[in-house]
C-alpha cells in the first residue's frame, strides 16, 4: 500500500483564505459564477492574460514550450465537474489581479517588464499561489496523454523520456470534443 | 429479504460476500460506487490522479478534520482543505487503487500490551485472538487474492502455516542489486515483498504486465488482487450476489434493542430512497465511515448510536505511523549496475525490511519498530514534472524550467522508502458526527479528529535514519525523510473496537456487535492496535474469518 501522505505545503489547505483575500480586493464577481455560459465569457476575458504568463513560464525557444492547444485544455477540464470550483474562481481572479496591477496591460509588457511584474507578484503570497497554480495547469496540459489534445504525437513524453502506462485512454473523462 | 445485505464492497466486504455466496446464502453486496470493469480502466493520469473521478466530490460528501493548532481543536471540512479522506468509491473500493505491498502481522502485534506494558497517553490493549486463529485465514487470503512473494526467515518474521508463496514474486529492477549489496554492507537483511500482484495468470486473471504505473491506478490485466477481482467476481459466478451499485447507506433501522431490520438506501443516480431487507447485516465502509454510520443510526432504542452501549463507538481511530524519504541515483557514481538497467521501466523494487519491526537499541531502549518498504518514486509523469520547481523560494521558469524538468526525467531516478510503524490509539483520535455539517444526503458527516502521539514520531524517526543510511550507500543524492503525525489518509482503522468486554468494547471477537445480534462489522474497524504493517491482508483476512463465523450463525437461524 502507497502511503497516500497528504502535503500541507502545496498551499491548497489555505485556499479559501485566498478567495477571502480575493474578495479584500474586489474580485469577488467571480464567486458568483453559476453557469456555464458564465465561466466560457468569465474565461475568455483572462484568457490572453493566463497565455501570456504560460508564455513567459514555457518560453517558445526553451525545451518544454507551451503549446497553443493549452488554453483549450485549461477550459475544457476547468468546465468539467471534476474540478475545483475554489481554484475555478482563483485561476479567473488571480489574472484579473494581475492586470488590476498593471492597469490591463501585462499581456503588452515586454518580456523583461513581464519577469520583474511577476516576480513583483511571486512576493505576495496570493500572487506565488496562482503562479504556481498557472504551472501546475500548463503542465497537466503538457504531460497528459495526447487524447487531450495538448502532447500531440507525445511531443512533451518524448522529450523527457517518460511515456504514459498501457492501456491509454480511449475516452476523455471531460467527454468528446473536436479537437 | 436478503440472508445478508453487506454495505461497502471493498477488500472486507468482497471478502464476506465471496465466502457467503459460495455457502450459498443469498447476499446484497451494496456499493455507493459505480461499477467499473478491468476494460474500463486506463492509465490515465490527468482523470484517475489529477482529479476526483472515483472519490465524491468533496462540496458534496466530505469530512471535517479537526486538529489541534495553538492550543485549540480546530475543525476544517475537507472542502475547503482538499485533504480528502475517500480512497476509491467504486465496486472494489480502494483495493483497485492499491500498490499491493501487503504483508502479515507479528503475533506479538496482537498482544502489544502483554508485550510492553501501559504506554502512558496511549489506549493499548491486546487483541481477543492470537496470531494462530488468523493465521489460517492470512493464507486463505493469500491463495484467494493472489498475493506473489518469497518466504525468506526472518527473526521478525511471522510463521506460516504453508512453506512459501504459491505465486513467485513479480519481476525485478535490477537496483535491487545494489539495495540488497546496501543492505547486507550495513548488516541489514532485505526480504522480498509479498505482493497482492499476480506473477502468473490465475482462474480469468492475466499476470502483471508491468505497465510502470500500479499503484493509484485500477489493472488492466486482472492481476492485481483487488476486492473486485479476486472476490466479487467469482461471487457473482455462484448467482447467489446481487451487486447494488450506484447505492449509499444513510443509516441502518433497528426496530428494538437487539437487531437491525433493514437499511434506508438511497440510489446515488434518481435519489429515489428505498429499504433493504435483510436477516443479517455486514459493515465494510471502510473505518472512519462505518462509524458514522452506527452513530447516524441511532434511534430510540439506541441512543447513543447503534452498537454503542460501551460509549466506544468511534474511539480510538488509527492511521498508520512513520512517514517516506527519499534519494536520487544518478549515473555518475552509479554502483553494481548499469544506468540503462536502473532506468528500465516497470519491473518492482520489491524488497522490505523487517530488521526494526522490534527495537532493543542500547541508546534509545527496547520499544516496537515498524516495517519499511522501498520502491521507486510514483512513475505519474506530471506529478514528477510539477515537482520541486522552486529554486530558495522561488518558482523557476523560462528556459531553466524546461532544463530543469528534462534533466529531472533523464539523468536520476528516485528511490524511496515507506516506514509503517503503530499508530496508538488514544483519546484524541476519533470520528464522531459533525453537529452542523451534513452531506447532500442530509446525513451528518464524520467529524475526523486527528492526533498522532509522540511515540509514533520517535519510532518513524529512528528507521529513517537507518533508511537514509541504506540510500547514502547506495550512492543516492539529495536524500531527504519526512515524519509526522499527519495520517496517511488511506491507511486507516479502528473505531469499533473487538474485546471480550461490551462495556470496553463494541464487538466481540468475532466482530460481531455486542449489542445486536444481527449485526457484524467487517472492515478494519475491528482492529485496537494496528500492527506495524499496511492493513489490507490483515483486512482480507479477518473479513474471512468473519465471514466463517457468519456462515455458523446463519445455519442456525
Amino acid at each position: 500500500m502507497l502511503r497516500k501522505d497528504f502535503i500541507k505545503k502545496t498551499g491548497i489547505m489555505k485556499r479559501r483564505n485566498f478567495l477571502i483575500l480575493g474578495s479584500a480586493l474586489g474580485l469577488f464577481s467571480y464567486l458568483k459564477l453559476k453557469k456555464s455560459d458564465d465561466f466560457e465569457v468569465a474565461f475568455k476575458n483572462v484568457k490572453p492574460t493566463i497565455e501570456a504568463v504560460q508564455g513567459h513560464m514555457f518560453p517558445q525557444n526553451s525545451k518544454l514550450p507551451l503549446s497553443l492547444q493549452t488554453s483549450l485544455f485549461m477550459y475544457e477540464t476547468m468546465s468539467h465537474p471534476s474540478f475545483d470550483k475554489d481554484i475555478r474562481v482563483f485561476v479567473l481572479e488571480g489574472a484579473s489581479e494581475l492586470e488590476k496591477r498593471h492597469d490591463n496591460h501585462f499581456t503588452s509588457l515586454a518580456a523583461q517588464e513581464k519577469e520583474i511584474a511577476l516576480r513583483a507578484y511571486e512576493e505576495t503570497n496570493y500572487g506565488s499561489a496562482w503562479l504556481s497554480q498557472i504551472m501546475t495547469l500548463t503542465l497537466e496540459a503538457h504531460f497528459s496523454d495526447p487524447i487531450y489534445g495538448v502532447n500531440k504525437n507525445e511531443k512533451y513524453w518524448d522529450e523527457v523520456g517518460a511515456y504514459g502506462g498501457l492501456p491509454r485512454p480511449k475516452q476523455r473523462y471531460i467527454g468528446t470534443i473536436d479537437v | 429479504m436478503y440472508d445478508v445485505v453487506i454495505v461497502g464492497s471493498g477488500a472486507s466486504g468482497g471478502a464476506v460476500a465471496y465466502t457467503l455466496c459460495k455457502a450459498g446464502f443469498k447476499v446484497a453486496l451494496l456499493e455507493k460506487g459505480r461499477l467499473m470493469k478491468r476494460e474500463e480502466f486506463s492509465k490515465d493520469e490527468q482523470a484517475y490522479c489529477r482529479r476526483d473521478l472515483v472519490t465524491p466530490n468533496l462540496f458534496d460528501e466530505y469530512h471535517t478534520i479537526e486538529e489541534k493548532v495553538e492550543g485549540e481543536w480546530v475543525a476544517t471540512p475537507s472542502y475547503e482543505s482538499g485533504w480528502s479522506f475517500w480512497n476509491g468509491n467504486i465496486v472494489g473500493g480502494s483495493s483497485n487503487f492499491m500498490s499491493g505491498m501487503l504483508h502479515r502481522m507479528h503475533p506479538d502485534d496482537f498482544r502489544l500490551k502483554s508485550k510492553y506494558g501501559e504506554i502512558k497517553g496511549a489506549n493499548v490493549v491486546d487483541w481477543p485472538i492470537g496470531y494462530g486463529e488468523m493465521e489460517p485465514y492470512y493464507a486463505l487470503a493469500e491463495e484467494l487474492v493472489g498475493i506473489s512473494g518469497h518466504f525468506e526467515p526472518h527473526p521478525f518474521a511471522p510463521w506460516r502455516s504453508t512453506p512459501d508463496f504459491r505465486q513467485a514474486p513479480t519481476k525485478e529492477n535490477a537496483v535491487v542489486k545494489l539495495l540488497d549489496k546496501s543492505c547486507k554492507t550495513l548488516g541489514i537483511t532485505p526480504l522480498v515483498t509479498s505482493r497482492a500482484v499476480l506473477s502468473a495468470s490465475k482462474a480469468g486473471r492475466d499476470a502483471c504486465y508491468y505497465s510502470n504505473f500500479c499503484g493509484s491506478y485500477g489493472c488492466s490485466s486482472g492481476a492485481k488482487g483487488s476486492s473486485r477481482e479476486a472476490l466479487i467476481v467469482p461471487a457473482l459466478a455462484t448467482g447467489n450476489l446481487t451487486l447494488l451499485s450506484n447505492t449509499h447507506v444513510k443509516k441502518l433501522h433497528a426496530d428494538n434493542t437487539e437487531s437491525v431490520s433493514y437499511a434506508i438506501v438511497v440510489d446515488t443516480i434518481t435519489g429515489e430512497e428505498k429499504q433493504i431487507k435483510a436477516k443479517l447485516f455486514v459493515l465494510a465502509a471502510q473505518a472512519h465511515e462505518t462509524a458514522r454510520l452506527l452513530l447516524n443510526s441511532a434511534n430510540e432504542y439506541h441512543p447513543h448510536g447503534l452498537a454503542n452501549s460501551s460509549g466506544e463507538l468511534g474511539k480510538n481511530l488509527l492511521f498508520s505511523g512513520g512517514g517516506s524519504g527519499q534519494g536520487e541515483l544518478y549515473k555518475e557514481g552509479l554502483k553494481e549496475i548499469e544506468f540503462e538497467e536502473l532506468m528500465t521501466t516497470g519491473l518492482f523494487v520489491n524488497r522490505s525490511v523487517l530488521d526494526w519491526y522490534f527495537i532493543d537499541d542500547p541508546k534509545e531502549g527496547r520499544f516496537k519498530g515498524g516495517s519499511v518498504e522501498f520502491m521507486f518514486e510514483h512513475q505519474n509523469i506530471i506529478s514528477r514534472a510539477a515537482k520541486d520547481n522552486q529554486e530558495e523560494g522561488k518558482l523557476v521558469w523560462g528556459s531553466a524550467l524546461g532544463e530543469r524538468i528534462v534533466k529531472r526525467f533523464r539523468e536520476q531516478k528516485s528511490i524511496r522508502f515507506e516506514i509503517f510503524n503503530d499508530w496508538l490509539p488514544t483519546d484524541d483520535c476519533f470520528v464522531a458526527l459533525d453537529p452542523v455539517h451534513k452531506d447532500k444526503y442530509g446525513m451528518p458527516v464524520g467529524k475526523l479528529r486527528l492526533n498522532g502521539h509522540p511515540q509514533d514520531i520517535k519510532v518513524g524517526e529512528y528507521i529513517a535514519k537507518h533508511c537514509e543510511k541504506i540510500l547514502q550507500e547506495m550512492g543516492a543524492q539529495n536524500i531527504y525523510a519526512s515524519i509526522s503525525a499527519v495520517p496517511a489518509q488511506n491507511l486507516v482503522a479502528g473505531g469499533c473496537r473487538f474485546g471480550d468486554d461490551p462495556k470496553t468494547s463494541v464487538l466481540n471477537k468475532e466482530c460481531r456487535a455486542h449489542d445486536v445480534k444481527n449485526l457484524y462489522v467487517a472492515d478494519a474497524s475491528f482492529m485496537p492496535t494496528g500492527g506495524s504493517v499496511p492493513y489490507t491482508w490483515t483486512i482480507y483476512a479477518n473479513a474471512l474469518r468473519v465471514a466463517d463465523a457468519i456462515v455458523k450463525q446463519l445455519k442456525n437461524i
